[in-house]
């Protein structure tokens, strides 16, 4: 029985009826990316680890959890003890860690097989994939086409079937944006949820872990394994336990869902505001009721983002100097040329572009025009949303102005151009709410996605919301064809 | 043309916590390189700072001892640099809103007590060491020390030469040490300063332009360096030259201050908000914690010395500048009665000692239990005091307890005064001469009587018996 | 963003452009500065700025030691290293 494009849920049940074992299905799994591997996925497998695993699990006697037995991929942003870690850079291209990402070690800890680290764009910055050392990825619905970024990789392995789930970084939009342009579901939950400690810093007041899976019930089922709280990350919430299964089956009917009266959807590809308004009216047949909401300072969000994600990244990746670990250029003449050079041969051209432009944010006699203030317009963005959520309980908007692009076709004239993706999805990180994506439409068979946004700490209101529309439509059950990739 | 000098000098004093600021790492000293360090102290991707509790009780103590305003909300920043013995390529330090604002120190000067204004003090990490000199063509680097918490403490321009600011080192290495809050190891490295000197007409209000002189870590170099600089700052000024602004070292073989290589780039340190951190808050309970166990300071130390057991104040002054001399005089006294002498012969003969080998009574072989017993002794009679010096050395250089040595060596105090007037008896039979000559007027000779008796007992006769019993024999 | 500037950042950065990529680069940067630029025409005047999403404080740790005392582990990673020390070119101070 053929293991590509099931759910979560269906690979439980197939395991605990032994239709497949453990072992059977991780091989399953390799055979499957092997068969694909023209998508470019992922950047390092964990054959035997996994083999290994799988093999102790099915000795195991004891009812098996959830994810026992379960493959998922990884983002190469995560370190995992003994497992290559690229962040999909020239400069870690041999990064061995010595510790593993908590958010990592509690899925594997509930059972879950780390088949391999997907790729992504290096070190987290882009919007396509295109950045990565390691080539870029394929989407599934189209070769040559980009299947959104960073979590790429992630995306790109579910879409295809060869993992039910896996783990993506959303900074500015890493995890929804991918799922849209790859037809699945992917979701960002509030800063503070998932624990940072082990995932290479990006944007430190931004970065979160997530779930990626082809449904809102898989990523619900991810995140109770992901979430909690743990005391080396003083940025992660200590917060009562939750599951967020509980509340998913929970009736809609009044539910207020926003509008956002500045977003002009008249600029978007027909094919996506037709799909957008099919949706509302799904919503309001199950008893949803719209609101306008106004976000009045929402037009700030791409620039104060790139402010700030440029100005925390430039520092945190100072560390990469060729001393402790990384690429080291060979015989420096003395310490500056140890410095330059490994940075300059190790990083890509959009992470120099990125850091480049956060030190010249903070420098001095910039600093408050660029940096402080943009840290004080997010502060108008989160109290628009404080605002706007005293009257509704979600907001809905598209996840991305269009759907997936040809490679290169955006931003090799002008990087802005990529970074409007980010438009609907930006916002929500710099305000720490949670936001999910889910696919709701095609054009041209490429996905549209669908974004909810939620209140802090409301993962089990959006993921309510998207499970019901999930019940009621079929969007998330389709899947590519693959015939580009045969 | 009359010169002012204005000093401003920035202490860094590393903090006596078992871990470092961020991370659980040990901060023991000497350890081989490279062994104290975890993944924080590294700088691994994906790791992150978590605030060290004790770190924070410390700075605020200091804070309180000097009078200083603690800001219950401070938040750490990040200071953005290059070096190879900084991790992660940034410092994270408090810039904007730091732990502790204002304070006074006190210092003595030749012209009484002067008050010098603290800025500010504020929690930062150390950076890791380079070697320099060892591997041929390379610099070690050894990041044991990296994360180590540092007390940055910030003077205002206000000290005057080069004794004022040895003496406002000493009061403030005094101070840390009493409180705790260091341990104060010169040698180890745990009180570096830097030292801001300029130059002004006197009467001038501006400041002259000043030169930092950075990580002096001893106080006789304090003293070199300022005086050099000074030198060096008015021959250029009386030349007509102008001073450059920049930052020197002190190299203590030539006894100069050099500029360090000059950049050609000025740095930029991109100061922001630590991302990683969220504010840090000590509540008011904390704050009435750290009140309620707060170390007694000198200046109480030495009143209590006074009131409580009768040292005179001179005395109490001395024991109660030095914390391991006040910590080792209060051991001491539970074991013994005879408080003043026990003073005496801390300030006397023991310090003599501990100076000439230029250590702390804490790092020699003498325990308050030894000294106490060697008190008692002298106290009890059972030695004379003169024995008690003899002992005493032998006690500094060996270890070995005063009973042990007493008994080792027979060196009881003869008190029976049977023994002595035979002793005595014998002496006045094998000195003829010298007794006719005493008793025909020449009194110097008592001595030589004195003499006589304590060279037969080896100088263990009680002195005061041998007085009176040869003064009654001699009538 | 002229010359000068371009310099001192990466300077600051530890980073060179390679000469047939320094145009399109700076040309980036300004672009990307315009649109950042936009930020002055939002009225922030008496507005706190927001640097965290969580408007909480940190936790603090006990001082107590934790660590694995494993020099082998982190000098492992290293490119250039000894049994001891991470080794870097000669620094002249």
């Amino acid at each position: 029985m053929s293991i590509q494009f099931k759910t979560i849920t269906e690979l439980r049940e197939m395991l605990d009826s032994k239709i497949i074992s453990s072992e059977e299905l991780v091989n399953e799994t390799f055979r499957l990316n092997e068969q694909f591997k023209e998508l470019n996925c992922f950047v390092t497998l964990n054959e035997s680890k996994s083999r290994e695993k799988a093999i102790g699990i099915d000795q195991q006697d004891e009812p098996l959890s959830i994810l026992s037995g379960i493959p998922l991929a990884q983002k190469d942003l995560f370190c995992t003890e003994g497992l290559r870690t690229t962040c999909s850079s020239k400069i870690l291209s041999n990064f061995i860690p010595p510790y593993t990402a908590t958010a990592v070690s509690k899925l594997e800890d509930d059972g879950s097989i780390t088949i391999g680290k997907t790729n992504m764009d290096e070190f987290a910055m882009g919007s396509s994939n295109e950045t990565s050392f390691f080539g870029p990825v394929h989407n599934p619905w189209k070769k040559g086409y980009v299947p959104g970024g960073s979590s790429g990789g992630s995306a790109a392995a579910v879409a295809a079937g060869i993992v039910p789930a896996a783990t993506g970084t959303d900074t500015g939009g890493s995890i929804r944006q991918p799922a849209a342009h790859c037809g699945i579901t992917g979701m960002k939950p509030t800063y503070g949820r998932v624990s940072r400690w082990g995932m290479v810093a990006f944007a430190s007041s931004l970065d979160q872990a997530g779930p990626i899976a082809r449904s809102a019930e898989d990523c619900a089922i991810l995140l109770n394994s992901m979430s909690g709280y743990d005391s080396k990350d003083t940025t992660c919430l200590d917060l009562p336990n939750q599951d967020l299964l509980e509340t998913i089956n929970n009736p809609i009917k009044g539910l207020k869902i926003g509008v956002v009266k500045e977003f002009d959807m008249s600029d978007l590809d027909l094919g996506v505001q037709q799909a957008f308004e099919q949706s509302k009216k799904l919503y309001e047949s199950l008893g949803a009721e719209f609101v306008e909401v106004s976000l009045p300072n929402i037009s700030a969000s791409v620039p104060a983002y790139y402010s700030i994600a440029p100005a925390e990244c430039s520092s945190n990746l100072s560390r990469f100097d060729g001393i402790k670990f990384g690429h080291r250029t060979e015989d420096p003449g003395n310490l500056e040329e140890l410095y330059v050079n490994s940075r300059s041969e190790g990083f890509g051209d959009e992470v120099k572009r990125r850091i480049l432009i956060g030190t010249y944010a903070l420098s001095a006699g910039f600093y408050d025009a660029y940096y402080k203030k943009a840290q004080q317009v997010r502060r108008l963005i989160k109290n628009d949303f404080v605002s706007a959520f005293e009257s509704i309980d979600v907001i809905m908007t598209p996840t991305t102005p269009s759907t997936a692009f040809a490679f290169g076709s955006k931003g090799a004239q002008n990087p802005v151009e990529l970074y409007l993706e980010d438009l609907f999805t930006i916002s929500s990180n710099l305000a720490g709410l949670p936001a999910i994506s889910i696919p709701h439409g095609q054009l041209n068979n490429l996905p549209i996605g669908l974004q909810l946004i939620g209140n802090f700490l409301e993962e089990g209101r959006i993921l309510n919301a998207a499970h019901i529309f999930q019940k009621n439509s079929d969007f998330h059950l389709t899947h590519p064809n693959m015939e580009d990739f045969k | 043309m009359t010169w002012e000098t204005v000093i401003g000098i920035e202490t860094h004093v590393q903090l006596s916590t078992k871990t470092k600021l961020f991370s659980r790492a040990s901060t023991q000293f000497g350890e081989s390189p490279n062994t104290n360090v975890n993944l924080i102290d590294c700088g691994l991707p994906g790791v992150l700072p978590s605030v060290n509790k004790e770190a924070f009780y410390k700075a605020i103590t200091f804070g309180l001892a000097v009078g200083s305003q603690i800001n219950q909300t401070s938040i750490f920043d990040r200071k953005n640099y290059f070096y190879p013995d900084l991790p992660k390529g940034y410092q994270i330090t408090q810039m904007d809103l730091p732990i502790v604002l204002g304070g006074t120190m006190d210092i003595e000067t030749e012209n009484g007590i002067k008050t010098i204004n603290i800025t500010r003090a504020h929690l930062e990490e150390d950076a890791g060491k380079s070697i320099h000199d060892e591997y041929d063509g390379y610099t070690a680097i050894d990041l044991n020390r990296a994360g180590t918490p540092l007390l940055e403490i910030v003077s205002e321009p206000e000290i005057s030469n080069a004794k004022e600011a040895v003496a406002y080192m000493k009061a403030l290495h005094r101070l840390v040490t009493f409180l705790n809050v260091s341990d104060g190891n010169m040698s180890q490295g745990s009180l570096r300063c830097d030292a801001n000197v300029s130059i002004r007409k006197l009467g001038d209000e501006t400041l002259g332009t000043r030169t930092e002189i950075k990580n002096i870590n001893s106080f006789k170099f304090v003293e070199k360096a300022i005086n050099f600089e000074v030198k060096r700052q008015i021959k250029q000024l009386e030349k007509g030259e102008t001073i450059t602004q920049e930052t020197r070292l002190y190299d203590s073989v030539k006894d100069e201050t050099r500029p360090m290589r000059s950049k050609e780039f000025a740095n930029d340190y991109r100061y922001f908000p630590e991302p990683d951190l969220l504010p840090v808050v000590i509540s008011d309970k904390e704050m009435q914690e750290i009140k309620d166990s707060f170390p007694e300071l000198p200046k109480e130390k030495e009143q209590r010395f006074q009131t409580e057991l009768s040292i005179s104040e001179y005395d109490a002054k001395i024991i109660a500048s030095s914390k391991s001399m006040a910590d080792f005089f209060e051991a001491s006294i539970k074991e013994t009665s005879n408080y003043s002498l026990l003073a005496n012969w801390l300030i006397g003969e023991i310090s003599a000692f501990l100076n000439k080998d230029s250590i702390e009574i804490n790092e020699s072989k003498l325990t308050p239990s030894s000294v106490a017993m060697l008190i008692n002794r002298i106290d009890d009679q059972t030695i004379s005091g003169k024995i008690g010096k003899s002992i005493f050395e032998e006690m500094y250089t060996s270890g070995i307890s005063p009973d042990e040595i007493i008994e080792s060596q027979g060196l009881k105090q003869i008190s029976d005064d049977g023994a002595i007037e035979a002793i005595i008896n014998t002496v006045i039979q094998e000195n003829p001469t010298q007794l006719k000559a005493y008793l025909g007027g020449k009194e110097k000779l008592f001595g030589f009587f004195v003499g006589q008796v304590m060279k037969l007992t080896s100088g263990k006769a009680n002195p005061q018996s041998v007085n009176e019993l040869l003064k009654e024999k001699l009538k | 963003m002229d010359q000068e500037t371009v310099r001192t950042i990466c300077h600051l950065a530890r980073l060179k452009i390679d000469d047939e990529k320094s145009e399109k680069i700076e040309s980036d940067l300004d672009t990307i500065i315009a649109l950042i630029g936009g930020l002055s025409s939002f009225d922030t005047s008496n507005i706190e700025p927001l640097y965290s999403p969580l408007e909480q404080t940190a936790v603090k740790h006990e001082d107590v030691v934790n660590s694995d005392n494993c020099k082998d582990k982190y000098l492992a990673n290293s490119p250039l290293s000894n049994d001891d020390y991470f080794l870097v070119p000669r620094v002249v101070e």
